[in-house]
């Protein structure tokens, strides 16, 4: 299998071990490595960028794991939900007098002797789950990693029989000395591999649909494996893709063997059993934004007459939407756009909240349901929590910890960043709300403003940061969700909108993605202008806070992103000015 | 192997060498006395600091660096020194199972047939009883987890985090032993691991040669059992960096470590990083991943107290110059929170909060609380909460909570069965849990009436009291209140009397030291500020810098707790000044028809617990008349702040009040002189400000009634 020439894509691991050699016999001591790359990266780094094999590279999906074989590169896209923490391995070994590595590998290639020279290298766990409210539209067509994994169907089932005779089979179990447990290990052994050759990648995609994450999404758990690369690059919740080795279960886990080791000196993956979530020992990484979701990425330049266009049509749209209530559409989209761009202390500094008030339980049906559509369709990542007193009492919002299966139990807030999410509190009936429901009010509060979520370790609470637009639809003002912005809703109409292509939803998509993420400022002029205007209107109402004043500000940096400028103008400040006027006059 | 070996004698040598010969700082052979101690049966564990080695006159580095890089094996080396060293016991104790034992085997020993036979030597693991512990040095900072990296294995290393699990504590193998039962030898089997395979065969010399497969029989009671108990660690949250998980270790704890931690203590471990030996099925996959635990050496727990708050490095320097600095006061008060804006006098009353006062106890048994309790009233949104916040933060015993939130008995102490053994056990609510700390109670007025009483006994007599399912006890809770409220209708009403507006019992009020009102006036110059920080944040991303460089809550937290160790008395000529001062307050308030507040004796010991505050936060141990001064005009203010409204009702204006009160003290000595110094003290215990006298006696200067010295603006009366 290991050839002069190797096949970056079918034979990743050749590239790895004859660098590994090269390095070798140009006298590097493997102690002297430590884990660190030996140029292993670099050619893959130049085969996906620069020769752009990266379009080649197959996505890891439910449907594509059934012919993807083990060993061969593969692309997966996903969010860091957890960290399992760090792995030692033994890295490089020698094997009689030559030094061998087990980089990228889950099992060894040749069987170690225990006596032998070894080195322990460490690597990183990520957990990672599809990203949480993906949106069917992200999902990628058929058509993108099609004609590969078509040409591999044909020869994959006998080749899948073949390799695993072949080399590819880890550790010969004669290697086993005749201890008691062998025995049985063996005769579990035997009775695993017939379900194993044929169906082990059936059952990933199955249990996958199973785990709960990910209800028509595009992409099963996966156990990534990391090295070479800063802690600090990756975060919790971060979206992200890996090129890698895909390692298929090929041992059995030894769970028997665990009334011999009782105690927590547990195998800290015990609770990710390989046949449910692939390992990928990852080689490069690439954090992905909103932008990269979108089906086929223009890099146009977001000119302020496209914009514009673009931006009277989405209006359109969305009045349309609401029943023609013009207000309420403008709110909506400078709610859309709306992104926290700057921390000060424990402010959020971008985020803008919508709480649409006047919602008549019949309306919901009507205008809620038309609004949850649109917003699927125009966002990669959105979720719908509808609010009652029972939902609130029993559902888990904030991660959890348990220290018993020694992982990040997720909760229904543990979202990915740019995340849109809907509270429809118009189910909520009075109640008495528990302890757990009591938490789960203070956890939405506290994401509402602070835009942070605590991750619950049982002995003390970490606060995470987030960025999530949040909608609530309510009949009154919500109390429980204290929103930025109040707008009573008043539809005037309830006219079906006209259907929409699906270049025109692209380009949405896109205006939606790009725009948000322009830079702003003010100018010194504005500047004095706001400030004069700022203090007008406290002079005014005595009730107006610092996050009032700060709400203000950030609805003109929304309104001129939405024309695709990039500082605020006089026209834009007076339009917000203008707007408000209007949603007080509402409240009145 | 030859040389290895020649090494480790050398070792073992120069480990003897160091046993025998190291003197602590009072010249005792502190090693040789813990060996006699062992001899004797009354200690087990040999604990070798690995600081006494660094600091031992003759140090070999090279020996040292091995010791910390190979600490299992120096284990081993220094446990033989022991066994060379070990003294004969001086005095007589009851021989246990094992003495019995040793002996026999003694005895036995002699007459040992194949004494040749290495199966049949005894392990000396097994003559030993006592355990010997290589502690890390408690120089610099301990590791977290995440630092621990592959090549840390094999080497001491002291974690500090939280313990999340602790497993029962169980016997571990340490050397098994059979006897045979056809030779009729001890077989002696050392375990180095958690698993290991049991003879099944007599392997000695004589069955060997009879070519009898003797059967063995494992003896338990001859056999060394060690106590083990499993447990894990986890990052401490300051310690995981923004955006990551904590990570988790497991920790080996052996002998006399056990039962040392519960889960949730906060603890510092020393200890060996090791591999896992993997056994049987798994170690065809040892070969490529392995488990790794920490092998405890030593356990310290981590006190979050004061008094136990130990200065670190460069701290006991800063914290001289800080003293030295003549505006400490000022600079502290104004590190508090830094991102508020305004509040000066607020925030040096709850630096006070933070430094206390010394408890006092009086020859009857009388306690007399030295914490300083402090209520925050104001409209909602004047930045309350984030002050509570802060100060919790800052303390490092705090605990936060709302009234809404916790019920007295959340509050107090609850009694609790628990679920597992169905046994009453007593469980501290917030303010026990804040003994010898600080406890903020954040929306105090939405709490329940018969909640708030609970609260009563704790702030004076703080003392935490249960009659609750047959259990009956008191319990500490030495800890100073902060409470925050928002005014009877939410917002201050201006048109009702400030009594109205508070709404809280006068027994509640009375054991506030100070009572602080934060009003939200409308104000041309504030809204401008707000406008203008807030359009920066925007802009800049950051908050606009504050003018002056914060100190940093440790620097905080160290110089309050160095402050804290004074307790500073009353010097006698003082006395007079405050009871005066006392009787005056007295005096004014049997003079108003409506008197705001109730002037007692809680006032009176009030003054003395600011002053000795302020007094500890000079770093003296006397109280000077500066601190009453500055405490009466502190108690002066947080009455301001309340019934402000009043003053100008009165008519008097603030220069025509500055004159009289000039006047009036200028009278009451007798005297036609008063420098600067004196006036300023007078009127800014009335609550005014340096400007308004300067601009006071400019005035009245014009009108001939004073002379202003043109240097020190010394007052000198005109007599008419």
């Amino acid at each position: 299998m290991v050839g002069p020439q190797y096949d970056f894509l079918s034979n990743p691991l050749g590239a790895v071990r004859s660098t590994f050699d090269t390095a070798i016999a140009s006298g590097t001591d493997p102690s002297s490595f430590e884990g660190r790359d030996w140029g292993a990266l670099p050619l893959f780094r130049r085969f996906l960028f620069d020769q752009s094999g990266i379009s080649q590279v197959p996505l890891l999906t439910p449907t594509s794991i059934r012919f993807l074989r083990p060993h061969t590169l593969v692309r997966y896209r996903g969010m860091i939900q957890d960290m399992p923490g760090n792995e030692f391995y033994v890295g490089a070994y020698k094997d009689g007098s030559v030094w061998r590595t087990n980089k990228f590998m889950d099992v060894s290639q040749y069987p170690i002797c225990s006596s032998a020279d070894t080195r322990i290298w460490e690597r990183r766990l990520l957990y990672c789950v599809p990203v949480p409210g993906l949106s069917p539209w992200t999902e990628v067509s058929a058509e993108e990693f099609g004609n590969l994994s078509m040409d591999w169907m044909s020869d994959s089932r006998e080749k899948r029989r073949r390799d695993e005779e072949s080399s590819d089979a880890p550790v010969s179990y004669d290697e086993v000395q005749d201890s008691p447990n062998s025995k049985r290990m063996r005769e579990g052994e035997d009775s695993s591999t017939s379900p194993h050759s044929s169906g082990a990648a059936t059952d990933i995609a199955s249990s996958a649909t199973r785990s709960g994450y990910d209800i028509g999404s595009n992409s099963p758990p996966c156990l990534v494996k990391v090295y070479d690369s800063p802690e600090s690059e990756m975060k919790l919740n971060d979206i992200f893709e890996f090129v890698g080795i895909l390692t298929s279960p090929e041992l059995q886990e030894d769970n028997e063997d665990s009334d011999l080791s009782n105690g927590f000196s547990e195998d800290p993956l015990r609770h990710f059993p390989p046949n449910q979530v692939p390992r990928l020992h990852c080689f490069i990484h690439r954090k992905l934004g909103i932008r990269d979701f979108l089906q086929n990425n223009p890099t146009v330049e977001p000119k302020p007459d496209l914009v514009k266009g673009i931006r009277e049509a989405l209006l359109r749209h969305l009045t349309a939407i609401l029943g023609n209530d013009d207000v309420t559409s403008h709110f909506m989209l400078l709610h859309l756009l709306s992104k926290v761009h700057a921390r000060d202390n424990d402010l959020a500094v971008g985020k803008l909240s919508l709480n649409l008030t006047c919602f008549k339980k019949e309306a919901v049906s009507v205008f809620g349901k038309q609004l949850t559509l649109v917003l699927k369709n125009l966002l990669p990542f959105t979720f719908c929590i509808p609010l009652t007193v029972e939902y609130l009492n029993t559902v888990s919002l904030a991660p959890k910890k348990n220290y018993d299966t020694n992982r990040l139990e997720t909760g229904v807030l543990q979202l990915a960043e740019g995340s849109h999410l809907i509270v429809d509190e118009t189910k909520l009936d009075a109640g008495t709300l528990n302890s757990v429901g009591v938490e789960n009010c203070r956890l939405l509060k506290n994401l509402m403003e602070l835009q942070q979520v605590e991750y619950d370790f049982k002995y003390y609470k970490m606060d995470m940061k987030t960025d999530t637009q949040l909608l609530i639809l309510s009949e009154g003002k919500s109390n429980i969700l204290p929103a930025d912005v109040i707008v009573p809703f008043h539809p005037s109409s309830s006219s079906c909108p006209e259907a929409v292509t699906a270049e025109v939803l692209e380009a949405w998509r896109w205006y939606l993605a790009t725009v948000r993420q322009l830079p702003h400022s003010i100018e010194q002029e504005m500047q004095k202008e706001v400030e004069r205007d700022l203090v007008a209107a406290r002079q005014e109402d005595r009730s107006l806070g610092p996050q009032d004043l700060s709400r203000l500000l950030t609805m003109g940096r929304l309104m001129s992103l939405s024309y695709g400028e990039t500082s605020l103008s006089l026209e834009h400040w007076q339009m917000v000015k203008e707007l408000e006027r209007l949603r007080r006059q509402r409240l009145q | 192997m030859t040389t290895k070996d020649l090494d480790f004698n050398a070792d073992i040598a120069l480990a003897k060498d160091f046993l025998s010969n190291f003197a602590d700082a009072t010249g005792e052979a502190k090693y040789l006395n813990i060996l006699q101690d062992v001899a004797n049966h009354k200690t087990k564990a040999v604990q070798i600091d690995l600081e006494d080695l660094i600091n031992y006159k003759d140090l070999d580095e090279e020996f040292l660096r091995r010791v910390t890089e190979n600490t299992r094996r120096y284990i081993g080396i220094f446990s033989n020194a022991v066994d060379e060293l070990m003294p004969e016991s001086t005095e007589a104790f009851t021989d246990d199972d094992h003495d019995i034992l040793m002996t026999q085997r003694t005895d036995e020993g002699g007459e040992g047939v194949d004494g040749s036979d290495p199966l049949q030597k005894m392990p000396p693991e097994i003559k030993r009883y006592y355990e010997l512990y290589i502690k890390a040095s408690s120089k610099g900072r301990p590791f977290t987890i995440r630092e621990v990296k592959a090549s840390n294995i094999g080497q001491l290393v002291r974690i500090s985090g939280i313990v999340t699990r602790c497993s029962d504590v169980k016997p571990l193998m340490k050397v098994a032993v059979y006897t045979c039962e056809d030779c009729g030898f001890e077989i002696y089997q050392e375990v180095t691991a958690r698993v290991f395979m049991p003879l099944f065969e007599c392997p000695s010399k004589r069955c060997d040669t009879n070519r009898r497969k003797g059967n063995v029989i494992l003896q338990l009671r001859a056999s060394k059992f060690l106590r083990f108990q499993e447990a894990k660690i986890q990052e401490l949250a300051e310690h995981v960096p923004k955006g990551h998980i904590p990570r988790t270790m497991t920790v080996h704890l052996r002998g006399e470590l056990t039962r040392k931690v519960a889960p949730g203590d906060v603890v510092e471990f020393s200890g060996i990083f090791l591999p896992i030996p993997y056994t049987g099925f798994r170690a065809m996959r040892a070969g490529l991943v392995a488990d790794t635990y920490l092998e405890a050496m030593s356990v310290t727990h981590f006190k979050r107290k004061y008094e136990e708050y130990e200065l670190r490095g460069d701290e006991e320097e800063q914290i001289a110059r800080l003293a030295e600095d003549g505006d400490i006061y000022n600079k502290l008060s104004r590190s508090l929170a830094p991102e508020i804006f305004g509040h000066d006098d607020i925030k040096k009353a709850l630096l006070l909060l933070l430094v206390g006062a010394p408890h006092r106890t009086l020859k009857d048994g009388m306690k007399i609380r030295g914490d300083l309790h402090i209520c925050l009233m104001g409209d909602p949104g004047v930045a309350k909460s984030q002050l509570l916040k802060h100060i919790i933060n800052v303390a490092p015993r705090g605990v936060y909570t709302t009234g809404r939130g916790s019920s007295g008995v959340g509050l107090t102490a609850a009694v609790q069965k628990d679920p597992v053994t169905n046994e009453m056990v007593l469980e501290g609510g917030a303010l026990v849990l804040a003994d010898m700390g600080i406890c903020a109670i954040d929306e105090f007025d939405k709490m329940d009436e018969s909640d708030r009483t609970a609260i009563h006994e704790v702030m004076e007599q703080q003392t935490v009291s249960i009659a609750k399912a047959g259990i009956t006890t008191s319990l500490n809770a030495r800890t100073a209140v902060l409470a925050a409220a928002n005014p009877a209708w939410g917002r201050y009403d201006l048109r009702r009397t400030p009594a109205e507006n508070i709404n809280l019992p006068h027994a509640l009020l009375s054991r506030f030291d100070l009572l602080w009102l934060i009003l939200d006036r409308a104000d041309m110059d504030n809204d401008l500020e707000m406008a203008r920080h807030v359009v920066y944040v925007h802009q800049n991303k950051e908050s606009p810098a504050l003018g002056f460089t914060p100190l940093e809550p440790s620097v905080l937290r160290a110089y309050i707790s160095a402050a804290r160790r004074l307790s500073p008395s009353v010097p006698r000529e003082l006395e007079e000044y405050i009871a005066t001062a006392y009787s005056s307050i007295r005096q004014e308030e049997a003079r108003s028809n409506a008197p705001h507040s109730y002037t007692t004796v809680r006032t009176l010991l009030s003054i003395l617990r600011i002053s000795a505050a302020l007094a500890r936060l000079r770093f003296s141990e006397t109280v000077a008349q500066s601190d009453v001064d500055e405490a009466l005009r502190l108690m002066q203010m947080s009455k301001f702040s309340l019934y402000s409204d009043d003053r100008q009702k009165s008519g008097l204006d603030a220069i025509s009040d500055i004159y009289s009160i000039v006047r009036d003290e200028a009278a009451r000595g007798n005297r036609v002189d008063v420098s600067y110094a004196h006036a300023l003290n007078w009127i800014s215990r009335k609550g005014y400000s340096e400007a308004q006298l300067k601009e006071c006696l400019e005035e009245y200067a014009a009108l001939n009634v004073w002379q202003i010295h043109p240097h020190t603006f010394d007052i000198r009366f005109i007599d008419a």
